[in-house]
């Protein structure tokens, strides 16, 4: 049977991809991080389309080195002091009082550089199953399901991502215009001011066009406003940001009393949460179009999570080789449960169709 | 289906009032079109029909508007969306999302219809206007008809029932524009939407309309049948000028109509008196010039002389290369082979910037506002040179230094660009087409305008579409198809045998080539001093 | 409701009369509260380091915090968000942030972050200044949500990067209202200096942990550690971002910042004003 292209989900890339991200969060073993790193790459490659934003996964490889190097440097330069093997004898240069006992170089340790490269992997990992996310699910069809309660901010970020090419051919417009004034000359930043000025005006006139528009179209309609279930929700939803306040303290602090650390803030998002939910009911908007989450938007999700779960499980049984020994540095090894759970997300590419290529219809009128 | 009655509208107190007293009836199934001068309320006249006027603008609204039965005092325009559709000048400007298919869907969206409803209603309006082929496009990428029928189709998807369209077609050109009218026509005779539209270009709209709604000013509005309200008409399509100055009766609206009524006319006029400005000699010289964009080749190897104290029309389809040409002779935009000479000087690079001496060759662009970026009319008069002011003046008599720039009227805010560009006393002046979103009068006064430029000595070229506008200014037409020259020549020559690019004035009276009303006045009084 | 009832008093023999006036983003009681407390949660989630008070041993919360607050803070965030929408934003505010987000958000690759030279700013500033707080806070965050959307940086960063520019908006509206001419620039440029190290030195404690890795062994490398006070931390911090970025990138956005508002500053202005009195908000229905 041959699957038709078609549009995953997009929450179920996301959540695919904060399956394997926590999955990487439980381990520092570089060969699992590193196996994950390219589940995520392959899954991409596989499935991405051809929307701008499918080209961003490059971007966030390079980051991922970036936080590599950096970890790696912030371990060895900045006070090494870890044991075992010297790879580099450095003189210590110590730094003064003010500078909170930081002593520059040092000797640096086999140990220091396994520590910032696991670390920084780690961390590398996640940050490129987060890039996976971004290149893989459309993030117009991301905003189609926020609540209801937030559907003007997400039509004020429709909007903004609708104009952008607009506001672009402007300043490209304008660019040109401009170099037909005779004045050319006067002071230089006269050639900001007369870019920016005309592009914001125009996008200004614009933005009440628009408004109208909206308007005349029907944008704002509500239903009778229930003012007691109003009432309500907004009490909850202020108690619930209280608790909050003081679960963030709490789950910080060790010396709180029990009730004001985990349950508070639990107690409290789960509040803010119905708030967000149950808010703007009174409005009457639909969608159009709305992605199913389907049988396939499902076991894409499924298999993320279940590279995290399994994760989570193994480091239940077996902690010891999830996290590699650096003093003295040892062999990695791989047990059987985390391999499962690095390879599994490859499942997502098997399940899902190819995504549908849009018509290369990109004619810019003249 | 819409009643106005004793309607007063003002958005101050210490304002006139922009509607007085007006009772209006529009029927069921009626294409009602609104005409008047540019600002004598036309937009706020729409603008009531679904409420927008005052709940939107703010201002004083007394009397009722009544739409199939909603007062729109009590029914601001979002509750009215679903009985009054409305269509804005700049269809981009409207647009909510970004693509075909999710614009279309907005409105019923907003209006919670149910999403099979949806789906269905969406192809059913895709095909309506046949832009099924377009669903899933980026509306950017459309051309500018295809976007406007985006944006009827958006409005009509709630299946209302009065569609209300402020000026459709006054920033399209005239092929999207006809398309435009096609779509709308079809509505009006299928569905019995009542339409309610203002016009500028009425040459294309009138023949159209069952009834005519004029605004002379003053907050007057009066309404009736075409054919008697045009005789009176504050703005009125060459065809209707001619009827006038003929003093047929019932006024023609249509060529068509037109011809037959101007049979025995035909026979006395006298031929055309040649109208051509006495051609100086050649400012700007261009050679092979030839602009490419990566694969694609937008000007091919035109060669072109401006002769000075002389108009030339550039005309052709869009994307045909008008403007890549304009702006490489200009010599700030690409080319890729050829010279520009003017006066013997190149007009691109280095040649350019090395002088002292300005710039030779001024261009008006499209988008006239791009230039503006300063405060005040004051500032940037100054800014551009000491002349720029009195050159206004001269241009445009009566615009305040105080005002800003955005607040002009789109007639006055292209003189002060023209003012603008001409205060470094370029020899030769290009306009992009310049004629987009002018109403009759503000034609009138840039065509003087030029006129007025061209006998001080500069060659004019403007690139437009706008062929009355052709027909009343330019000496020689040259017309681009596809980068390439395909005719050039005196402009009855060119224009008066070409069934896109003809005049209303030489359709009537072909095979004889009056290219204008004033023309066929002059032979008028020519043969009746004869005779 | 109230419109309503406006309207049926105005009957047929009167003028339905509508005035303009009033915010674009209307900031009410409720929403003052939640946006306090939103705050409070909210920097502390940034602060987390420094406020850590763990015993050696019971480190094991302390990975969990940054992944359970990147939960977090989006909801919060979305909270706020849909409270200032739910407050009464009409059509021609949510278009005029629509538009002002698209133009921040095309700023924003002409500086492209390099160098510190960050465009996103200057004109959330000014928008602040002349809209207000309400509008100010929502702009802060949708501008940097669409650029997000936009150059696909979606991320667990993007809720704390939206929260800390929707308070630099936020704080340009509550600037004093009646500075007017020279001084008003000059109390922009000082606010934008001021929020350039603010909004570096936040995010910065952001990524501290991250990148300077948690010092569970108790060894001088800048990193923090829940077994140091406060201050302590807070003094490891202060060096790290000391070195790492105030004579880089933050002083590079300061004079981005300073620089666009001098030179933008007035002109920008002028045509935030015009727009904002043709597009004035808050429709005040009477009958007479």
């Amino acid at each position: 049977m041959r699957r038709l292209p078609a549009p995953v989900h997009p929450v179920a890339w996301w959540l695919w991809a904060i399956g394997l991200a926590v999955a990487a969060s439980f381990t520092t073993d570089p060969l699992l991080l590193l196996l994950l790193i390219g589940v995520a790459c392959f899954v991409v490659v596989l499935r991405r389309g051809d929307a701008p934003w499918a080209r961003s996964l490059r971007v966030y490889l390079l980051l991922g080195a970036f936080i590599v190097v950096v970890r790696v440097a912030f371990r060895c330069f900045l006070g090494a002091s870890g044991s075992g093997t010297v790879l580099l004898d450095l003189p210590r240069i110590p730094l003064p009082d003010w500078a909170a006992g930081v002593s520059l170089l040092g000797p640096i340790h086999l140990s220091d550089v396994l520590d910032g490269l696991y670390d920084g992997l780690r961390l590398a990992a996640m940050i490129i199953c987060i890039g996976a996310a971004n290149s893989l699910a459309n993030p117009k069809r991301l905003l189609k399901v926020v609540p209801i309660a937030l559907y003007d901010i997400g039509t004020v970020v429709v909007v903004a991502v609708s104009v952008f090419p607009q506001i672009a051919d402007s300043i490209g417009r304008v660019r040109r215009a401009q170099r037909l004034r005779p004045d050319s000359g006067g002071r230089k930043w006269h050639v900001v001011r007369r870019m920016i000025v005309p592009v914001l005006a125009d996008a200004l006139d614009r933005s009440l066009l628009l408004a109208a528009a909206m308007d005349s179209r029907g944008y704002g309609r509500r239903g009778p406003t229930p003012v007691r279930t109003r009432r309500i929700l907004g009490v909850l939803t202020v108690a619930g940001l209280i608790a909050v306040c003081i679960g963030v303290f709490g789950v910080l602090d060790d010396r709180a009393p029990a009730a004001f650390r985990w349950p508070a803030f639990v107690l409290g998002v789960a509040l803010a949460a119905v708030g967000l939910a149950f808010s703007a009911r009174e409005r009457t908007v639909t969608r159009y179009r709305v992605d199913p989450f389907g049988v396939t938007a499902c076991a894409v999700a499924a298999s993320g999570l279940a590279a995290g779960g399994l994760m989570i499980l193994a480091g239940q049984y077996a902690p010891a080789h999830l996290n590699p020994s650096t003093t003295p540095a040892t062999w990695p090894v791989v047990d059987l449960l985390p391999l499962m759970a690095a390879v599994i997300g490859l499942l997502a590419a098997v399940v899902s169709p190819p995504s549908a290529i849009q018509g290369l219809d990109e004619e810019v009128p003249a | 289906m819409i009643e106005l009655r004793d309607l007063s509208i003002r958005y101050a107190d210490d304002r006139p009032p922009e509607l007085a007293h007006v009772d209006l009836h529009i029927e069921e199934g009626e294409l009602a079109l609104v005409i008047g001068r540019t600002g004598v309320g036309k937009s706020t006249l729409l603008g009531a029909i679904n409420g927008l006027v005052p709940h939107f603008t703010g201002g004083r609204l007394s009397g009722n508007v009544v739409v199939a039965g909603m007062d729109t005092r009590d029914h601001p325009p979002r509750e009215m969306a679903d009985v009054v559709g409305r269509v804005g000048q700049d269809p981009v400007a409207g647009f909510v999302a970004d693509t075909v298919e999710d614009e279309l869907a907005y409105g019923m969206e907003q209006l919670g219809v149910a999403p099979a409803t949806m789906r269905k209603r969406v192809e059913e309006t895709l095909d309506l206007l046949g832009i099924a082929a377009l669903r899933g496009r980026s509306l950017a990428t459309l051309s500018g008809g295809q976007q406007q029928r985006v944006a009827i189709g958006s409005a009509l998807v709630t299946a209302p029932r009065v569609l209300v369209l402020d000026e459709p077609t006054s920033a399209l050109d005239p092929g999207s524009a006809e398309e435009v009218l096609a779509a709308i026509t079809r509505l009006v005779h299928d569905l019995g939407t009542t339409v309610v539209m203002a016009e500028h270009r009425l040459e294309r709209a009138v023949q159209y309309a069952d009834s005519v709604i004029a605004m002379p000013g003053g907050g007057v509005v009066r309404s009736g049948d075409p054919a008697t309200m045009m005789i009176d008409a504050p703005v009125a399509p060459p065809v209707v000028e001619l009827g006038r100055l003929c003093s047929w009766t019932p006024l023609p609206l249509s060529v068509r109509d037109a011809r037959r009524a101007a049979r025995p006319l035909r026979g006395r006029l006298a031929d055309p008196s040649p109208r051509a400005r006495p051609a100086g000699d050649v400012a700007l010289r261009a050679k092979g010039v030839t602009v490419q964009y990566r694969e694609r080749v937008a000007v091919r190897d035109v060669t072109l002389q401006l002769a000075a104290g002389t108009v030339t029309a550039l005309m052709g389809r869009n994307g045909s290369g008008k403007s890549s040409l304009l702006w490489s002779l200009q010599g700030s935009g690409p080319r890729s082979a050829g010279s520009v000479l003017v006066d013997g000087v190149e007009t691109s690079g280095d040649a350019k910037r090395g002088s002292t001496s300005g710039p030779q060759i001024g261009l008006v662009p499209q988008t006239a506002a791009d230039l503006l970026y300063l405060e005040s009319v004051g500032e940037e008069c100054a800014a551009a040179g000491p002349e720029a002011r009195a050159l206004l003046d001269h241009l445009a008599p009566g615009i305040d230094d105080g005002q800003h720039p955005r607040d002009l009227s789109e007639g006055q805010r292209l003189s002060l660009v023209l003012a603008i560009q001409l205060a470094g006393r370029p020899r030769v002046l290009l306009l992009d087409e310049p004629t987009r979103g002018l109403d009759y009068t503000a034609k009138a006064l840039l065509t003087q305008q030029l006129d007025t430029l061209a006998r001080d000595g500069h060659a004019v070229l403007v690139a437009t579409h706008d062929v009355e506008f052709v027909a009343g200014l330019a000496d020689r037409v040259v017309v681009l198809a596809d980068g390439d020259v395909i005719a050039d020549g005196p402009t009855a020559d060119v224009v008066a045998s070409s069934p896109i690019f003809a005049p209303q004035v030489a359709k009537v009276l072909a095979p004889q080539e009056f290219l204008t009303v004033r023309d066929v006045a002059r032979a008028l009084g020519d043969s009746r001093e004869l005779g | 409701m109230k419109s309503l009832t406006a309207a049926r008093t105005a009957g047929d023999g009167q003028d339905l009369v509508t005035t303009l006036g009033g915010h674009a983003v209307p900031l009410r009681a409720r929403s003052a509260v939640m946006l306090v407390l939103i705050s409070i949660a909210g920097l502390a989630m940034f602060c987390w380091p420094l406020l850590t008070h763990h015993d050696a041993s019971g480190s094991a919360h302390v990975t969990d915090a940054p992944i359970i607050f990147a939960v977090t803070l989006p909801l919060l965030v979305f909270v706020i968000l849909a409270e200032f929408a739910d407050g009464g934003m009409d059509s021609k505010a949510l278009a005029m942030l629509g538009v002002l987000s698209a133009v921040d958000a095309a700023l924003r690759p002409t500086g492209g972050g390099t160098g510190g030279i960050e465009t996103v700013f200057f004109l959330l500033i000014l928008a602040g200044r002349v809209f207000g707080p309400g509008f100010g806070f929502v702009l802060g965050c949708t501008s940097l949500f669409a650029s997000a959307l936009i150059t696909a940086g979606v991320g667990p960063w993007l809720p704390f990067q939206m929260l800390c520019s929707a308070w630099i908006g936020m704080g340009a509206g509550l600037l004093p209202r009646r500075v007017r001419g020279t001084r008003e620039i000059v109390m922009l440029i000082g606010y934008g200096i001021v929020s350039a190290y603010l909004f570096g030195a936040l995010m910065n404690l952001y990524s501290w942990p991250f990148l300077a890795g948690a010092d569970i062994s108790g060894h001088a490398n800048l990193a923090y550690s829940s077994a140091y006070s406060l201050l302590e931390n807070l003094h490891r911090f202060g060096v790290y971002t000391l070195v790492t970025s105030t004579g880089g990138w933050d002083t590079g956005r300061a004079i981005t910042n300073a620089v666009a508002i001098a030179v933008l500053g007035r002109p920008v202005l002028v045509v935030l004003r015009r727009a904002a009195r043709r597009a004035s908000y808050d429709l005040v229905r009477s009958a007479d």
